[in-house]
């Protein structure tokens, strides 16, 4: 039973792979995570002298010596930001048609027409996507980690486990996803949900600003519900560079209640995808 | 309900609300139809009658609002059931990326079967289908009978018991209807029951041994082909019919049709009939044809959905 489980799982990611790379987008991002490690391996030259930078070449120009910990830090997490940003528009643009598409007439019926449950069809895309970009993820961090290594010596693990993170992020983003497609089998409103929501998690981190300009206790009050309900995607890249610098992290709370809002969505999507009807 | 029978249903209910508080909407309306194991049946309706309706909830696509749907004797919402039917939807859309051997490892996956199974079935099938030199090429660029031929193979990868086929001959050229008729036999042969929705009436009286129409969401007629079309009446061909007996023909006939000057009338009973031929004869006209016929299975349908 769970061999045969595996095979139906086996198949909905691999499935999901096959879409992905049918979409350009999945290869455009792959092209820019390889430009970017290409930029750091042939046009990057560094020199390391007893544990410090003696000279670091960009374009023929060359820059101050200085500490190579405290320089790869911050290279590390000048990268892990650009994949934190960057790297999730492009995820959240290469990801949302491809939940959506599996509930397209004449495709859907024939999933579930199938000796398998719904939940698992849907979890098993919902995993092929998250490893899709999972592996567009680890592909630059691993390689630039083994670059900045190997040309300095420094092998600090907080870049992996910031990585981490990112992915964490996205697949909250995914639930998201996961359920707007569910009920509206829409990709465009998918995207559109889920850019909305990042946007109103920023505005809503500043909070603090908010309520001065509110008059209302109520408005206020919706204003702190909404921060503490809506993934926090601002704290949670002040703890990313924190864990990319090794920097110990004063409150884990935005990671644990984002986790709970992708959770419900999930739970949501899948709970609906159950009732549904084709 | 018993698992003698590859399908039963009973008071199979399904409504749909229009809009906020709209009234609802009964697409299917108490249908209790059973199937016999290996036989061929035929589900035909007009348009919005609600079999694609009763179909969804065969397949599990759609819940019931109520009753059940049984396949083998087990109910369709669980998995192990589902394990027993082929299913070929009606206006399907197979994903284009695949290639027809990946969209056969991809169902015969989720139908549980292992890799090296499905190694050795999907040539065989391809081979079956007449799309052996196509397995390697995306599906966008199949055409709409080859991805009717290939979606039927993709219905049977894992050997089903049942196979339930919603319009299979759509836009497959004669050649291809007539490879797709010869491996339905061959699996009706083998025991496989063939439930067949179909708008083509033809392909029904030709395949199938027992049908049901459905209208309004309930069945309107259900029986064997053989016993509906049998014995409906006596037709009587005639030339030079002087206006007057037309007129007391047309008054006792069950139809009366009139195609460059040869008239042909339908009776009810033997007795009708003869009554008129003499009556003909009396008038001096020709008698062309006289003798019993059977109903089209598409007389039937027209009877039973206009509900003449």
């Amino acid at each position: 039973m769970a061999n045969r489980a595996a095979l139906q799982t086996r198949a909905l990611v691999v499935d999901t792979f096959r879409e992905a790379s049918a979409r350009k987008i999945i290869w455009g991002f792959f092209g820019c995570s390889t430009v970017l490690i290409l930029f750091f391996l042939l046009i990057v030259k560094i020199d390391v002298v007893q544990g410090a930078i003696a000279t670091m070449t960009i374009f023929g120009k060359t820059g101050q010596t200085q500490d190579v910990n405290r320089a790869v830090r911050g290279a590390h997490a000048g990268i892990a930001a650009l994949l934190y940003g960057f790297g999730m528009l492009l995820a959240i643009l290469a990801s949302a048609g491809l939940i959506p598409t599996i509930f397209e007439p004449g495709r859907i019926e024939l999933l579930l027409s199938k000796p398998i449950e719904r939940w698992h069809i849907l979890l098993g895309r919902y995993l092929g996507n998250l490893l899709v970009i999972a592996l567009n993820i680890f592909y630059p961090v691993l390689t630039l980690w083994i670059i900045f290594g190997v040309k300095t010596g420094v092998w600090t693990a907080g870049f992996l486990w910031g990585s981490i993170l990112t992915l964490f992020m996205f697949a909250v983003y995914l639930s998201v996803i996961l359920l707007v497609g569910v009920v509206w089998e829409s990709a465009v409103v998918a995207t559109m949900i889920t850019f909305g929501m990042i946007i109103l998690s920023l505005i809503v981190f500043n909070k603090t600003m908010i309520e001065r300009l509110l008059s209302s206790e109520w408005s206020r009050d919706i204003v702190r519900g909404l921060y503490y309900l809506l993934p926090k995607v601002i704290d949670i890249g002040q703890i990313l560079g924190k864990i990319v610098q090794e920097q110990p992290v004063e409150s884990w709370m935005p990671v644990w209640s984002t986790a709970l809002f992708g959770m419900a969505c999930l739970g949501g999507g899948l709970w609906l995808f159950q009732r549904r009807n084709f | 309900m018993t698992a003698d029978y590859a399908i039963e249903t009973l008071g199979l209910t399904k409504s749909f609300s229009r809009g906020w508080r709209g009234k609802p909407f009964l697409a299917v309306d108490g249908i209790s139809l059973r199937v016999e194991r290996g036989t061929t049946f035929g589900l035909l309706g007009p348009n919005g009658a609600g079999k694609t309706t009763f179909v969804k909830m065969l397949l599990s696509s759609a819940h019931p609002t109520s009753g059940m749907a049984k396949v083998f004797g087990e109910d369709t919402k669980l998995r192990r059931a589902r394990q027993r039917i082929g299913y070929l939807p009606e206006n399907h859309r197979f994903p284009t990326y695949m290639t027809g051997i990946g969209m056969l490892d991809f169902y015969g996956a989720l139908s549980g079967m292992d890799g090296a199974t499905r190694r050795r079935r999907i040539p065989e099938l391809l081979e079956k289908v007449g799309l052996a030199q196509w397995g390697g090429t995306r599906l966008g660029k199949y055409s709409k009978g080859m991805l009717q031929r290939v979606g039927l193979a993709q219905a049977l990868i894992h050997e089903p018991e049942l196979l339930v086929l919603d319009e299979p001959s759509d836009g497959v050229d004669p050649v291809g209807r007539r490879q797709i008729r010869d491996i339905l036999e061959e699996l009706e042969h083998k025991g496989v029951t063939i439930f067949l929705n179909s708008h083509l009436l033809a392909e029904v009286e030709t395949f199938c041994r027992d049908v049901a129409i459905i209208q309004s969401g309930k069945v309107a007629l259900e029986g064997k082909i053989s016993d509906l079309t049998a014995g409906s009446g006596y037709r009587v061909e005639a030339e030079g019919i002087p206006e007057r007996l037309e007129t007391d023909l047309r008054a006792v006939a069950k139809s009366f049709s009139n195609v460059n000057g040869t008239a042909g009338v339908l009776f009810d009973d033997r007795d009708q009939a003869n009554h008129a031929v003499d009556l003909l004869r009396r008038e001096g006209c020709t008698i062309e044809k006289f003798g019993r016929v059977n109903s089209s299975l598409e007389e039937i349908f027209i009877r039973t959905v206009s509900g003449k």
